[in-house]
């Protein structure tokens, strides 16, 4: 591989890097804010969950250049939000389990005892139950924005921007490195991210820590 | 004039869709500031009964009435907030410090947060918790001092009514018999209306003030105090409930009053061997000597034979003694360590003490027998059985 | 919806689209080819190494290791790069669909295996059973449910990249849609899409009817309490 392209392009290196985040975050805020109701609702009325967990999979099920293309083509043109919003939907398939999963997974003599000392149902969902789901959703939040990180390079081949305009640019212009260094930032964004996610899980919930080795 | 917290069920059912009866017209009253104990087999009824007062459980018909006042005049979280609720698995909130836990009730109603935090603090150490556990999370504390953590937590706001469901199940026996005792003394402080489940029907002898045992189908089979429980069960089911050695653990409800006590056998250490010869002379029975230090506290038994192997000019106490065993408090400790007593000394007699440990005589066996017989006329067989081996009418009460 | 049909149904009805190299039968068998030929190879790489570090416990930070860093991949980027690397072909694309596809079914395998009951384990062994017929006859079956929604998840992420990678080249339903994106026939776009979706649909049927057959019956009620 020859390496001599990249030292003139360092700037569209950095251009492309804080586009894909961007573009790959925002969905995943958005997907959170859909996912958090869906979820709730999910967990309420149980029978709600088969079908929106079926849609939220049937959404991830739909290549995502197909709707790259729709959005693009039909609804919002050639800018990024024909990406972010397809981005978002994708999102859900990996958000609202986890935020089902986290509400599930509070112990019931805890949902039990925050009744009885009289949480009204409101109350407890925002004070008890969210609270001790976090670090559950959170986990979903980590997957749902590496996967975002990732998918989002397909937008780039639309023209949407991002890191994925690398490999399209790459790809036509026969550049392997450019292509590989698209490969190794959309990794170490992804990585970083993550560790980001990791910590603020950490701070937000300093209960967490030794919970699977706890006392009973 | 104390007001009345009386929790009182008039009528209580509920069937659930599928035909299961958990509670069938249910009818008590739990008086102010007494412990009533639910106790009975599982499907009995007795948590679904506790939890229709909190309103966790709606009955199918009948009343649940907390001092005269249908508890569904109000909303059900105005309600509980007034009402302490301390369940097995405690259930303390995982993100909330120790001392947020407990403080839960009055941030609910809206008080001053200080004075919130102050409160808890209080009751940490009411509850026998070290104060460096307030910023603590749950996770970091054993399940005995979880659960103390829940006690505090349900008393934090004051409330007049207490529901417990087995809140010492969970726990080793050690720590249970720990949180038995803590618990009591609360109580005495603070005369709350406590209704408490439990299977372990020792352990609602040991704390109730009143017991209402419930048979599976949600029936209440008999409501008593844990003496008459003893003393007379209504029926089979629950004699058998009640276990074994029922007749021995009644005898822990009657304290050692009037019974005999001789003190011609207790001799001080500093006596001789002839001392002993003559006192050992007015003994009827075993020949055993209770020596005696200065401040008249026992130091051990002395047998004949060990009297006659002190030499001439020795004192009693150089000799061989036997260890006592143990001592029952004159009218304070029950009749069932006076029986303990006597069963571990090797004279066969029980040593009575004073509250100074002084010791103030000796019953034999022969006496105590006389006590255990006068228990047994005063509260067993209230009805003698006809020929036809149906009870009679009952007669008053009175010693034999 | 109607309009989206209206859309869709000049282009499904035309003859042209059901016969020849770029009609619909033959694109989606090459798919269906593709798709299995990834799954057998990844299944034959990935499911005993998940099998033998869930029974031995050994290696399951760096499984799951493996499988975040797998997540973070860019398709297209691995599709351009292995191309450039290794020319147009059938390989390289199916490298890439192989190596997406072993993350989820060997952190699935190992988790599965992982989550069995150790008392179970451990009541195997002492019935007499030796390492290698516990990890069968216990082992497995009870973890086949995860197992196969590793493969499952797997089967999925192919048909998904398999689409992805008519952008170097090759054949199946991706070629509708990126043919028909450098067109700008809009009708074919939409139309790969649909069978993609159907495609996955299928899979995930396929894998339904699976999990009745292979799934021991106790296993799967005990799933269900």
């Amino acid at each position: 591989m020859e390496w001599q392209w990249l030292p003139g392009h360092l700037d569209d290196l950095a251009t492309a890097t804080a586009q894909h985040l961007q573009l790959a975050l925002l969905p995943v805020v958005l997907g959170l804010i859909i996912s958090l109701p869906l979820g709730i609702v999910s967990v309420r009325w149980r029978w709600t969950y088969p079908p929106i967990f079926g849609i939220a999979n049937l959404l991830y099920a739909i290549p995502s250049i197909a709707l790259f293309v729709f959005m693009s083509q039909y609804v919002t043109g050639l800018s990024v939000v024909s990406a972010i919003i397809p981005l978002a939907l994708f999102t859900l398939s990996v958000l609202v389990p986890n935020v089902v999963d986290g509400l599930k997974q509070v112990p019931d003599p805890v949902r039990q005892a925050a009744t009885a000392v009289g949480f009204g149902t409101l109350r407890r969902l925002m004070q008890v139950e969210l609270p001790i789901a976090v670090p559950v959703i959170v986990a979903g939040i980590r997957v749902a924005t590496v996967a975002s990180i990732s998918l989002g390079s397909v937008a780039g081949i639309m023209g949407l921007g991002g890191l994925g305009e690398l490999f399209q640019d790459g790809q036509q212009r026969d550049i392997p490195s450019e292509v590989f260094a698209g490969i190794v930032l959309t990794i170490l964004l992804a990585f970083v991210c993550d560790v980001i996610l990791v910590l603020v899980q950490r701070a937000l919930t300093p209960w967490s820590r030794a919970r699977k080795g706890a006392a009973a | 004039m104390r007001e009345d917290h009386l929790i009182t069920f008039d009528h209580v059912t509920k069937r659930y869709a599928d035909g299961t009866v958990a509670l069938d017209d249910f009818t008590l009253e739990c008086p102010t500031g007494e412990i009533t104990v639910f106790v009975g087999t599982s499907g009995g009824g007795k948590t679904t009964a506790l939890r229709t007062i909190n309103r966790m459980v709606d009955p199918t018909s009948g009343r649940v009435l907390i001092d005269g006042q249908d508890i569904k005049e109000k909303s059900p979280a105005e309600l509980r907030r007034g009402i302490g609720y301390v369940i097995q698995q405690v259930g303390l909130f995982p993100h909330r410090t120790i001392r947020d836990n407990i403080a839960t009730v009055p941030y609910l109603l809206g008080w001053d947060k200080a004075k919130a935090r102050t409160t808890a603090m209080e009751l940490m150490q009411r509850v026998g918790l070290p104060a460096s556990m307030a910023k603590r999370y749950p996770f970091q504390l054993s399940g005995g001092q979880q659960q103390r953590v829940g006690v505090a937590r349900a008393l934090a706001a004051d409330p007049p009514v207490m529901l417990m469901d087995e809140p010492f199940s969970a726990v080793d026996p050690v720590v249970r018999a720990e949180l038995q005792q803590e618990f009591l003394r609360l109580q005495s402080e603070l005369h709350k209306t406590i209704v408490f489940v439990t299977h372990d029907v020792d352990e609602a002898i040991r704390l109730g003030d009143h017991i209402a045992v419930f048979r599976t189908g949600g029936e209440l089979v008999q409501h008593a105090t844990p003496a008459d429980l003893l003393a007379n069960p209504a029926d089979d089911f629950v004699a058998s409930f009640i276990g074994r050695d029922r007749g021995i653990r009644l005898l822990s409800f009657h304290t050692a009053d009037d019974i005999a006590l001789h003190d011609s056998a207790v001799v001080p250490a500093s006596a001789t061997r002839t001392d002993a010869r003559a006192a050992l002379a007015g003994v009827d029975g075993e020949p055993w000597l209770l020596i005696v230090d200065d401040a008249r506290r026992p130091v051990g038994w002395l047998s004949a034979e060990s009297a006659d192997a002190v030499p001439e000019s020795g004192t009693l106490g150089d000799a061989g003694l036997l260890p006592i065993g143990n001592t029952f408090q004159v009218g304070v400790d029950p009749l069932r360590s006076a029986l303990d007593s006597s069963v571990l000394s090797p004279s066969g007699r029980a040593v009575g003490v004073d509250a100074d440990g002084a010791v103030l005589g000796v019953a034999t066996q022969a006496d105590l027998a006389a006590a255990i017989r006068a228990v047994a006329a005063g509260d067993l067989h209230p009805h003698a059985l006809d020929r036809a081996g149906e009870p009679d009418e009952p007669e008053p009460a009175g010693g034999a | 919806m109607s309009g989206f049909l209206n859309f869709l149904l000049p282009w499904l009805t035309s003859p042209a689209q059901w016969s020849g190299q770029d009609g619909v039968p033959n694109r989606v068998s090459e798919h269906i080819f593709y798709t299995v030929l990834a799954l057998a190879v990844a299944m034959l790489l990935a499911l005993p190494a998940g099998m033998f570090t869930g029974h031995t416990g050994r290696g399951g930070f760096l499984a799951a290791s493996l499988a975040n860093f797998a997540r973070a991949l860019p398709t297209i980027g691995l599709l351009v790069i292995i191309v450039q690397g290794m020319g147009i072909g059938l390989v390289p694309p199916l490298i890439v669909l192989v190596a997406l596809a072993i993350p989820p079914i060997l952190i699935n395998t190992y988790e599965g295996i992982r989550s069995v009951d150790a008392e179970m384990k451990d009541a195997a062994r002492g019935v007499g059973m030796t390492g290698r017929q516990v990890l069968f006859r216990v082992e497995l079956p009870a973890a086949m449910p995860l197992i196969l929604l590793g493969l499952r998840t797997a089967a999925i992420q192919i048909v998904a990249t398999a689409t992805v990678a008519a952008y170097v080249g090759l054949g199946g339903l991706g070629r509708f849609i990126f043919d028909g994106l450098s067109r700008q026939d809009y009708q074919a776009l939409a139309g790969g899409t649909v069978f993609a979706v159907l495609l996955a649909l299928v899979v995930t049927l396929v894998f339904m009817l699976l999990r009745r057959l292979l799934v021991p019956r106790g296993v799967r009620l005990q799933e269900k309490a």
